[in-house]
């Protein structure tokens, strides 16, 4: 292949690899036409701008997890009566073959990960202007996604995933230290998954955990023009 | 000759089972990437860092490449968002 040909293709190779990390952010909305109530449709298409923001904050400065396709919108827990709507995001977190991660039983490695990423993605998500403030959002969620430690190499791997909805109200005084963190939990519905089984509600403990707000990846570049 | 035979059977033999695990999908994936890179991401990443890994950089969009290609084909299962919540 001459000169020419050779930079024709690294071209293509660029545009290509840069068409989709600008399409990520972007596809982590939950489109319009995926709600089934007014209430839902009108909070997406209000709050769109923060959404995306926080979607391009959360690919650009968070590496390390990343929003699943239409993880961010104004969700209902499943079996909810009243249409009661929660700012909800979903991440897919990295985690590195840890041994002591893999030593832990379910219910610990749950409580963990809520501590580090939960309680940090929910604080952010009461950060963002308007929403939490809007009478029409009732609470916040997170449903975090981790691969299941000393998966059986021979099968395909399994997730654990944790689903939490918080009312507005108690997540407030939580992140303010004026309701514990057993009575947080209390007033939390929620349920962990292991692939696609359902096991339930576990004991779920809440410590302190800085990790998700000060850790940096190392050699990482951030792209132009943003900030974090 | 008949050295010849056996060791041609073994050869099948290792192919057949070598391939026998992938699925018709990963076999897709595969076919659709033969060139040395796994991916045009993989060879830009690969062309723009050092070998011996001095002054590596690492742009998000690497990160994302990497999570999307996370062995082809071998996707973890993971709950559907339907056992979760209603729109």
């Amino acid at each position: 292949m001459n000169r020419l040909g050779i930079a024709a293709l690294m071209a293509a190779l660029l545009l290509g690899s840069a068409a989709s990390a600008m399409a990520a952010p972007e596809d982590g909305i939950t489109p319009l036409d995926l709600y089934t109530t007014a209430k839902a449709k009108s909070l997406a298409a209000t709050y769109r701008t923060q959404l995306l923001q926080f979607s391009e904050h959360i690919y650009h400065c968070l590496p390390w997890v990343g929003v699943t396709k239409n993880g961010i919108g104004f969700r209902q827990p499943k079996g909810a009566e009243s249409d009661d709507r929660y700012l909800s995001v979903w991440i897919s977190i990295d985690q590195a073959d840890d041994g002591r991660f893999g030593t832990l039983p379910l219910q610990r490695r749950v409580s963990a990960m809520f501590s580090r990423y939960g309680v940090d993605m929910l604080r952010r998500m009461t950060q963002l202007t308007g929403i939490a403030s809007d009478a029409d959002v009732y609470g916040f969620s997170v449903i975090l996604t981790w691969l299941k430690p000393d998966s059986d190499a021979t099968r395909q791997p399994i997730s654990e995933t944790l689903a939490l909805f918080i009312d507005k109200t108690s997540l407030r005084d939580f992140l303010a230290k004026r309701l514990p963190a057993s009575e947080f939990t209390t007033r939390s519905t929620f349920n962990v998954f292991e692939g696609k089984d359902l096991v339930g509600r576990l004991p779920l403990e809440v410590w302190e955990d800085n990790f998700n707000s000060t850790f940096k990846l190392k050699n990482y570049e951030l792209a132009k023009g943003q900030k974090c | 000759m008949r050295s010849r035979i056996t060791r041609a059977t073994l050869a099948a033999a290792v192919l057949f089972l070598t391939g026998a695990c992938a699925t018709s999908e990963d076999w897709k994936v595969w076919r659709e990437h033969t060139t040395h890179f796994a991916s045009g991401e993989h060879g830009f990443f690969s062309l723009r860092n050092n070998k011996d890994g001095s002054n590596p950089k690492v742009y998000r969009s690497d990160i994302e490449d990497a999570r999307n290609q996370n062995w082809w084909g071998i996707y973890a299962v993971t709950v559907s968002p339907t056992q979760i919540f209603q729109n």
